[in-house]
């Protein structure tokens, strides 16, 4: 055991051994009688016990060495930062290994109440007692009710924004980094003390601890209210130091309109943490004064009042549990942006509806004490109050929903529990407002309809996001990528074990079976068993994830910087980051979601002075472009190059030719491949022979790209489209896969933004001639370019009359046929016939199209002439003279 | 797997700034969201207190002890013990506008004359209290009365530590006319126990 650990279990000891000590001695001397008192002893040695092993651990050295007045160093970075996996088990600095101690720890508090659940539920499985008698499962369930909601979901937030929120921020660490570490430390002796409450006999006052209930039980209660301290303590810390993050340390250019969603979040958290924690703080004293010192409280003829307790519980709890959902929603909004590959929709909205979701959340709470007997008067205000509280989180709601409209939806694992949150939560969002309205709630207070109000707004509010988080930062924090088909099992698994497990309550609970009871009717027999079964699902589901955890960590595949094409400022460095994040503190230039806008930046990331210039990651993910008859189009080369501008992608182009001729797509693809290059975009290609859907879903499958775009003609003219490829392609391969339209026209025209050289041929006669067109395909074979003809035609006079028509005319055909033969082969080529002479014309088309290349082409000697004109108009241009021996149609 | 342009990633060192901005002091920003939290302790054992105090249907106030007698509390002596303890905020304020002015003699005084006030304002407090009378156990008023001087009593125990940490730092000569963080906060929240002290005065005694 290290250093830490063994100071820190002795000194420990020595707490708990000195609160004896001072009991006994202060008991004695004031003649108190019986020396022993349970209740007192287990809360002087409770508190010194827990500062006890805070001081052994590590976590008031610097601040004590500074007290005695000795030199300390802000900047000691001693303890920053970890170099092997044992460290994580001792005092630590680093926001990032708080980030991840946080979230071990949390996600233990929730196995030890999952466990606490799944025996709940096992009690409950049949009418009857199965495994435990009525004060145990009192115990159990409180225990669960206890754990989930102090030590896993109040506090899990923590484990995420600080792993996140100083990078997103753009800062190298928390505000206060041994403050930080202090608010960690406060979560396992919270914790430690509700399950050492298993030994002094189990708390069995549910989570909200009601006097005068709580004022009797064993000193089990009295743990349980100290723990709910330490917890709490832990909870304003960290909020103080999120608050005190967002409002000093924001990088340069980081406005508070550029932060991303999840620092608002965590912002409007915090400020409810600081501002209600202290609230249970004081019912948690008042309840343990009643325990410990005597006083009265809540004994109502000595003038005590029970129904304060609830009032300052509450005024904490309603708004804690907006502590627990904000953070998620933050969360939610940066995963669907991401995976919808869209800008969030209504930014500011988002932003607002927290801030208004947090200053409501102070003003309802009382909806949770219709039936208590509170004053009659606070019930229709906090009815209103609590309904008006569901338009901003319906404005939520509305935006993730027009966010996800008409996005490029990429179902991986984050985004999964993001849709199952949006589902979860809006069950239990909307069961919410049903237990807001007053004659509504008379009946449902205390039955079922509240447990499963209540799991699905925090399964989906706090769980579904909480595992929404993990999924998405996993692979920044370990730098390993997780597991996909794990993953996607244990989403599976929990979301239809949620639906099991706790849809049925609401009807249960409709028909009167009351909540925290051991025993039921017989009637209700059949639903609690099914209800049991979907928690074991929910069991083997946590246990697949942590399988996924461990294997991944040990050969998971190593995750890229930005696995998912984010944007944020932690996608901007290493997985996992640097020790302090930046070397150099990153400049912020924009909004955190722009996806689609090209150019578009958030941040720019410097790299070390000594090196200077941009830190980037190289890494392209493969983006397979599906097309054939729209290769070479504007239209594609377009979208192409707005995609690439993000720096993130490569292309890889298949073009399946079904029927078609191959050596056509071969021709278009290099051409493609040739502009492309010409804008340095590297793409790659190949022609497959068979038909779309196989080809492209195959390959889709065992490649793995990022996305697959299918280029089409419009859906009218597209045999693609009449097979609904798009659709099927997504299917099959399981690819988000997106659709670009080309017209018609765009896809034969010739490219008009396009690096390659422009060779212009020169012809009269040989226009229409086979010949001509052999010719230019075999150039073009042998290097991909774009052809021009120019016909210039010495007209008899006069230019108006008919003869010249006539010959304009038929120029115009043949050359016509020769392109036409040209572009269906797949060679870019236009036309044009002028109408004078060779000594005219070209010096004005030669300037016009300012080809690389001219190419005389003649029939039966009229080449010599040709060349002449174009010699004397070509100045530097290389002029090159073919001779195609008979004319057209002349044999 | 990445690069800067053309390097790789050189190992990162702890820069002292930390990227902290200048102009918002981080610690004066968490000192006072500490300080907003404490007032909402003193906030939910007020409500307690009022709770107690309207609810108590068909009773005189202040109601009566076990035996029969009303409670009654101190307000003269209690009163100066106020003056006392708000004058302590002045004579915090002065030496602190003494170290502005490059005093540090000054500032020293002003933390004696500080740290005296707060002691003898604790020492009347407790003296009041082992004379009232009656004992937290009583009824629930005593309770909630013994329970808010309480906190704040022992609020004000954690303010003098934190000026007398000042003290000490102030004779080493570790502040100066700009970087005076730790006095700042510590006055910050003196200025916070005085007040509450106001406000508990006029709720609980007087009125
Ligand atoms: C495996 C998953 C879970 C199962 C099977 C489960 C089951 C239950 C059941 C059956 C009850 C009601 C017991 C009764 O009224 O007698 C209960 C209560 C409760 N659960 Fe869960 N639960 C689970 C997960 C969670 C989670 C994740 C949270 C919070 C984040 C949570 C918070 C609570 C709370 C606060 C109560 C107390 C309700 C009350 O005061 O009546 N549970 N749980
Ligand atoms: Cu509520």
């Amino acid at each position: 055991m290290s250093f830490w650990w063994r100071r820190a279990i002795v000194s420990a000891v020595v707490g708990v051994l000195f609160a004896f000590l001072l009991v006994f001695m202060l008991r004695a001397i004031f003649g108190l009688d019986p020396l022993w008192q349970g209740n007192v002893v287990a809360t002087v040695a409770g508190l010194f016990g827990g500062l006890g092993f805070l001081y052994g651990i590590g976590c008031f050295d610097y601040w004590l060495t500074w007290a005695k007045g000795r030199p300390v160093s802000s900047e000691d970075h001693s303890f920053h930062g970890v170099s092997n996996w044992k460290q994580y088990f001792r005092i630590n600095t680093d926001h990032k290994v708080i980030g991840i101690q946080y979230m071990a720890m949390t996600l233990f508090f929730m196995v030890c109440g999952g466990i606490m659940a799944l025996l709940i539920r096992t009690e409950l499985a049949a009418p009857g007692q199965q495994i435990v008698d009525g004060q145990a499962y009192n115990g159990l369930l409180s225990m669960h009710a206890t754990l989930m909601i102090f030590v896993f979901a109040v506090p899990v937030f923590g484990g995420i924004a600080n792993y996140v929120l100083p990078i997103m921020l753009g800062a190298k660490d928390m505000a206060f980094p041994r403050l930080n570490a202090l608010s960690f430390w406060f979560l396992p002796v919270s914790g430690f003390l509700f399950l050492a409450s298993t030994f002094t006999g189990m708390f069995g006052a549910a989570w909200t601890a009601y006097p005068p209930l709580a004022s009797q039980g064993t000193a089990g209660q009295t743990l349980f209210e100290l723990g709910v301290q330490f917890a709490g303590a832990s909870s304003i810390a960290t909020a103080i130091n999120f608050l005190a993050t967002i409002i000093t340390m924001r990088a340069p250019g980081m406005t508070i309109w550029r932060m991303p969603i999840l620092a608002w979040a965590t912002g409007v958290t915090s400020v409810l943490v600081v501002f209600a924690t202290p609230f249970i703080a004081g019912s948690q004293f008042l309840t343990m004064f009643d325990r410990v010192m005597g006083t009265h409280f809540f004994v109502p003829d000595q003038g005590g009042d029970v129904i304060m307790y609830q009032h300052i519980f509450w005024f904490y709890s309603h708004p804690a549990v907006y502590i627990m959902l904000l953070p998620g929603f933050g969360i939610i909004s940066e995963v669907i942006a991401t995976f919808a590959r869209k800008p969030l929709f209504g930014y500011r909205a988002m932003a607002f509806s927290m801030v208004a979701i947090g200053v409501l959340g102070f003003g309802v709470w009382a909806h949770h004490m219709f039936v208590s007997g509170m004053a009659a008067w606070l019930r229709v205000p906090m009815m209103i109050t609590t309904i008006i509280i569901a338009v901003p989180t319906g404005v939520k709601m509305w935006s993730w929903l027009a966010t996800l409209w008409r996005g490029k939806i990429h179902m991986k694992a984050p985004m999964l529990w993001a849709m199952g949150f949006l589902f979860t939560f809006l069950i239990g969002g909307l069961s919410g407002v049903f237990n807001g309205i007053v004659p509504a709630d008379i009946q449902l207070s205390d039955t079922y309809f509240i447990t499963a109000h209540l799991h699905y707004v925090l399964y989906g509010g706090s769980v579904y996001t909480i595992f929404a988080g993990i999924y998405y930062w996993f692979p920044k924090a370990t730098g390993k990528m997780l597991n996909e088909r794990l993953s996607q099992w244990h989403f599976w698994l929990t979301f239809i074990g949620t639906q099991i497990t706790f849809m049925p309550m609401h009807w249960q609970g409709l028909q009167g079976m009351p909540r925290r009871v051991a025993d039921y009717d017989p009637r209700f027999a059949m639903i609690n068993g099914i209800e049991t079964i979907g928690s074991y699902m929910l069991g083997i589901a946590t246990i697949i994830f942590f399988y996924n955890v461990v294997i991944s960590l040990r050969k998971g595949d190593p995750a890229p910087w930005n696995p998912w094409r984010g944007r944020t400022l932690e996608w901007m460095v290493s997985s996992p980051p640097p020790l302090f994040n930046f070397d150099v503190i990153p400049q912020v230039v924009g909004g955190p979601y722009q996806y689609g806008i090209p150019d578009a930046r958030h941040a720019v990331v410097f790299a070390p002075e000594q090196f200077g210039g941009e830190l980037t990651e190289d890494t392209r993910y493969p983006v397979l472009v599906v097309a054939n008859d729209t290769l070479t189009s504007q239209g594609l080369i377009d979208e192409i190059r707005s995609r690439n501008a993000d720096g993130l992608w490569s292309f890889e182009f298949l073009v399946p030719v079904g029927d078609d001729d191959r050596a056509v797509a071969e021709r278009r693809l290099a051409t493609t491949l040739a502009i492309l290059a010409g804008f340095g975009i590297a793409a790659t290609g190949r022609v497959a022979d068979g038909e779309v859907i196989t080809v492209a879903g195959d390959e889709g499958k065992s490649r793995q790209p990022y996305e697959i775009l299918v280029a089409t003609l419009p859906t009218a003219s597209s045999a693609w489209m009449r097979q609904d490829a798009v659709d099927r392609i997504r299917k099959r391969s399981g690819i988000a896969t997106s659709h670009i339209v080309v017209r018609g026209d765009d896809a034969r025209a010739l490219t008009a933004a396009s690096a390659l050289p422009l060779t212009m041929i020169v012809a009269t006669d040989a226009v229409g001639a086979d010949a001509l067109a052999a010719v230019v395909m075999a150039r073009f074979d042998a290097q991909p370019a774009r052809f021009t003809i120019i016909c210039p035609l010495d007209l008899p006079q006069p230019r108006w009359g008919s003869e010249s028509s006539e010959i304009r005319r038929q120029a115009g055909e043949r050359m016509t046929a020769t392109i036409n033969a040209l572009v269906s082969v797949g060679v870019q080529v236009q036309g044009e016939v002028m109408d004078d002479g060779p000594a005219d014309a070209l010096p004005l088309a030669i300037d016009a199209f300012t080809p690389t290349q001219i190419l005389v082409a003649g029939v039966n000697g009229e080449a010599a002439a040709l060349a002449g004109a174009a010699n004397a108009a070509a100045g530097e241009t290389p002029v090159e003279i073919v001779n195609l021996g008979a004319p057209a149609g002349s044999e | 797997m990445a690069t800067t342009t053309g390097h790789a990633p050189a190992p990162s060192h702890g820069q002292d700034t930390h990227g902290k901005k200048h102009g918002l002091n981080a610690e004066l920003v968490g000192m006072l969201l500490f300080i907003g939290s404490e007032v909402m302790l003193f906030a939910s054992l007020f409500t307690a207190y009022f709770f107690i105090r309207y609810g108590v249907s068909n009773e005189v106030w202040p109601p009566l002890k076990q035996d029969g007698e009303p409670f009654e509390l101190p307000v003269m002596l209690t009163g100066i013990n106020t003056l006392i303890l708000v004058g302590s905020s002045f004579t915090l304020w002065w030496g602190e506008r003494c170290l502005k002015a490059g005093d540090r003699k000054g500032l020293i005084r002003g933390l004696w004359v500080t740290i005296l006030m707060g002691g003898t304002f604790l020492i009347i407090q407790f003296n009041e209290y082992a004379h009232l009378g009656f004992t937290p156990q009583d009824r629930a008023f005593s309770g909630a009365f013994y329970t808010l001087t309480g906190f704040h009593g022992a609020h004000v125990a954690v303010g003098l530590i934190i000026l007398s940490m000042c003290l000490r730092r102030a004779y080493k000569n570790d502040f100066t006319a700009t970087q005076h963080t730790p006095l700042a906060a510590g006055s910050y929240y003196w200025h916070f126990v005085d007040i509450v002290w106001v406000l508990l005065f006029l709720l609980v005694y007087v009125i």
